[in-house]
């Protein structure tokens, strides 16, 4: 069973590179590659593509909502968001919007097939400063010895968060590499992976529940 | 009555005269010398209820002394003047009348009114004769307003004197305090007077010229107050009521014991007007400042003047006027003139009390008031130093982005410029453009990863960094590793330093990437007292080192190094290459 997958790109010469990666990977399967967040929800109604490439900058809307469109309706859809430099605020932002993996725009066609099914089986990538902002937003310190005090983690995190988790993303935000980490927690790099992309899962889910919660509190539901 | 020196009472057949009584000297004989005089009254005596129940003859006042003589024995007398002592007495008397003396009906009281030692002559006030329970209550409260009063007035003004002085004394400027002090003192002392009746005759004429010089100061320092109170200074109104002052007492001086009654009579009667002068500037004061506590001198003071216009009318019955405004009542001889100034003094301490309790206000008001400026001063003072702090973090931070824009422009504008330029003369291929084109994206990918604002965790920016290059690396079939050994809490580097740090970071990864043929790479970030060191070691065969291509490179990471005022150790062997950059913590930490 190939997986699907449906690009969102708007830049032609980005359209090509992706499509090429893809249709170079006989484990991919390319179900269409559209420019417009319209037309990418549209794809994703009809096709329901496993994977979905999808930039940020669009003509018509913001990528972020494609992303939250697909993640709302089609959760087992897996996204992987197309960034240039790789600055965790965009990759942040796509991550609560439901994106579990992202991708440099200068990636070469090996790495891009390779982190499509990276994604799919399972794992996802997450740099030190991705894990300092998503312990931010569970409202959990980078250092607890810091200071438990000034910034305990609040009772809705801790519930979200296993204790693993918790602790995963405080050695990533040290800066330590997967090896280390796997090494230190005693479990392979493929299950801290997972562990990733659980958690990326956990934080979207986490930032819709605030979002409502929060339009709540303002009287808008 | 009968004038005659005798010592028992004359014989009824004598030129005795039928008098009213009071039988005030001056008013009934007019320009007659006083001379010692009997009086003799005749009363009927009815035993009450009680046998044996005394009686007792009571006289308000007889000043000079005497003696009490009953159906013409003697009862009782009062202490009169002699060679060695001078008496004046200022109580009344209760004189008991032997019941054994007494006869049922008509009896016979005779009283010598002995001569007063000045000349001073007073006269013979309207006796009391009959039970001494019934006299008692009343010579009592006589004996209390006239003597007892003036005791306590004296010891009170005594007091308060001395204690309102040591206020003047320590605070020079607060001239009220020291004018009260005055009065309230020379009141006390003329009080004194009234309090020592008895007195030995070589000191009599200085105690009259202490009465004297205490009254007339008494209202000088009034008046002076009056005028400082009203806020009128004239200096020479000053001098010429203090001029006055001393001129009685300097008269009594100059005159001896004969001329008493005169200065008695027109020194004092001098200090009239002035007392009228400081009911109209205190009423004048009053009007112009219409509170309850101006009001208080100005009644007191009127109510004092009015005292002493009184007594002074009850004491020489000027031309009957006494006699023709209170009929009956001159004649009790009852002085008023302390109670009244008692009055001032009172109304004057309440106000001095007053100025002080509101100066404590003020002076609390002012603390308070200073405290705000100081507290306002702090609070401008350290908005000042945040400004100052924000200005100078803002030119830190303008000097940082200068840096790393010139970094930016000099490094990767000039590698732009260069491949374009290059690419355009048709000497660079595909591959080798698209190497430059990657090295340029490499390096923004560093200026924007060092210039996230809010994480300056050098830590983390290095975790991202070698984050990046793991993917690359791994694609080459090196496998990486890395180390970072540094004090627990956040590693917070200046920017441009970070930037620098990873600049030496990523030409030595590119140099084992392209050069070094190696399996293994390993990089460590740690801290060695004062030195951060970061290690790029590979076990390639020392290609990484000295390939002729990257010579530049090489000086590159040498230039950055001294920038950052620390040193970079290539060591170079068989087993591979291990670049070592150190710089000193200090350097580089924000």
């Amino acid at each position: 069973m190939r997986t699907s997958v449906l690009i969102v790109e708007d830049e032609p010469e980005f359209t090509r590179r992706f499509s090429d990666a893809v249709l170079a990977d006989a484990g991919l399967n390319l179900v269409g590659a559209v420019s417009t967040g319209r037309a990418a929800k549209a794809m994703l109604d009809a096709e329901r593509p496993d994977v979905m490439l999808v930039d940020l900058g669009l003509p018509d809307m913001n990528g972020v909502d494609v992303i939250r469109y697909a993640a709302t309706r089609y959760p087992k859809c897996d996204i992987l968001v197309v960034t240039m430099f790789g600055d965790d605020q965009h990759v942040l932002a796509s991550i609560e919007a439901g994106a579990t993996g992202y991708l440099l725009k200068d990636a070469v066609a090996e790495r891009i097939a390779a982190s499509i099914h990276e994604l799919h089986a399972g794992g996802s990538p997450i740099s030190p400063g991705i894990a300092r902002r998503v312990l931010a937003r569970f409202r959990i310190g980078p250092t607890p010895a810091a200071g438990p005090e000034a910034n305990p983690p609040s009772a809705e995190a801790a519930a979200l968060l296993t204790e693993r988790e918790t602790e995963l993303l405080r050695l990533t935000a040290k800066g330590l590499n997967f090896e280390t980490i796997g090494q230190l927690m005693g479990i392979s790099p493929h299950t801290v992976v997972a562990h990733v992309k659980k958690i990326y899962r956990k934080l979207a889910v986490h930032s819709r529940a605030e979002a409502v919660y929060e339009a709540g509190q303002l009287g808008l539901l | 009555m009968l004038t005659a020196p005798d010592a028992a009472p004359p014989a009824r057949a004598r030129s005795w005269q039928e008098v009213p009584l009071p039988d005030i000297w001056r008013q009934a004989r007019p320009g007659v010398r006083p001379a010692t005089t009997w009086y003799r009254i005749d009363f009927d005596y009815a035993p009450g209820r009680q046998p044996g129940e005394p009686w007792a003859l009571y006289l308000p006042y007889l000043s000079d002394g005497g003696q009490v003589w009953v159906n013409g024995a003697p009862a009782g007398s009062v202490r009169e003047s002699s060679e060695t002592i001078h008496i004046r007495w200022a109580r009344p008397h209760l004189v008991t009348l032997p019941a054994s003396l007494l006869r049922p009906g008509s009896n016979e009281l005779a009283v010598r009114v002995a001569l007063p030692q000045d000349g001073a002559a007073v006269g013979f006030p309207r006796p009391d004769i009959g039970p001494l329970a019934q006299l008692q209550p009343i010579y009592e409260r006589r004996f209390f307003w006239v003597n007892t009063t003036p005791q306590i007035t004296a010891a009170v003004c005594l007091l308060v004197s001395g204690f309102v002085l040591f206020i003047w004394w320590r605070r020079r400027i607060e001239v009220l305090y020291g004018l009260f002090g005055l009065a309230a003192g020379l009141w006390g002392i003329r009080t004194l007077t009234f309090v020592i009746e008895t007195v030995p005759l070589e000191r009599w004429l200085l105690w009259r010229l202490t009465y004297l010089g205490a009254t007339g100061g008494f209202i000088v320092a009034m008046a002076v107050l009056a005028l400082r109170f009203a806020g009128i200074r004239r200096p020479w109104v000053e001098r010429a009521l203090a001029f006055y002052w001393l001129l009685g007492p300097v008269w009594l001086l100059a005159g001896g014991a004969a001329v008493e009654p005169l200065v008695n009579r027109y020194w004092i009667a001098g200090f009239l007007p002035v007392g009228l002068a400081i009911v109209v500037i205190s009423l004048w004061t009053m009007w112009r400042q219409r509170t309850l506590v101006a009001a208080v001198l100005p009644a007191a003071m009127v109510i004092a003047v009015l005292t002493g216009l009184h007594d002074y009318l009850v004491n020489w019955s000027f031309g009957g006027a006494a006699q023709l405004l209170l009929p009956g009542w001159a004649g009790h001889r009852i002085f008023l003139l302390h109670h009244g100034a008692n009055l001032i003094l009172v109304a004057m301490g309440g106000l001095l009390t007053a100025r002080f309790i509101g100066s404590l206000a003020a002076l609390e008001g002012m603390n308070q008031m200073l405290e705000t400026r100081v507290a306002d001063r702090e609070r401008e003072l350290s908005a000042n130093y945040a400004r100052l702090a924000q200005l100078q973090r803002e030119h830190a931070a303008a000097q940082e982005r200068q840096l790393i824009m010139r970094d930016i422009h000099d490094g990767l504008g000039s590698q732009l410029f260069v491949s374009l330029s290059r690419v355009e003369r048709g000497d660079m291929q595909g591959q080798q453009v698209a190497d430059a084109l990657r090295g340029c994206i490499a390096d923004m990918r560093l200026a924007l990863g060092t210039l996230t604002p809010e994480d300056s965790d050098f830590r983390a920016t290095l975790g991202d960094f070698l984050f990046r290059w793991e993917t690359q690396l791994r694609t080459a079939g090196i496998h990486p590793a890395w180390t970072i050994d540094v004090p627990e809490g956040a590693l917070e580097v200046k920017p441009h330093a970070a930037l620098q740090l990873l600049r030496v970071a990523q030409e030595a990864l590119t140099n084992v990437l392209k050069h070094a043929h190696a399996s293994r790479v390993q990089v460590r970030l740690r801290q060695v007292g004062d030195l951060l060191e970061l290690q790029v070691e590979d076990d390639g065969h020392g290609g990484a080192a000295a390939p002729t291509d990257s010579g530049r490179g090489m000086n590159n990471m040498r230039a950055r190094a001294q920038q950052l005022g620390g040193r970079l150790d290539v060591r170079n062997g068989a087993e591979g290459t291990c670049v070592s950059l150190q710089v000193p913590v200090n350097a580089v930490l924000a």
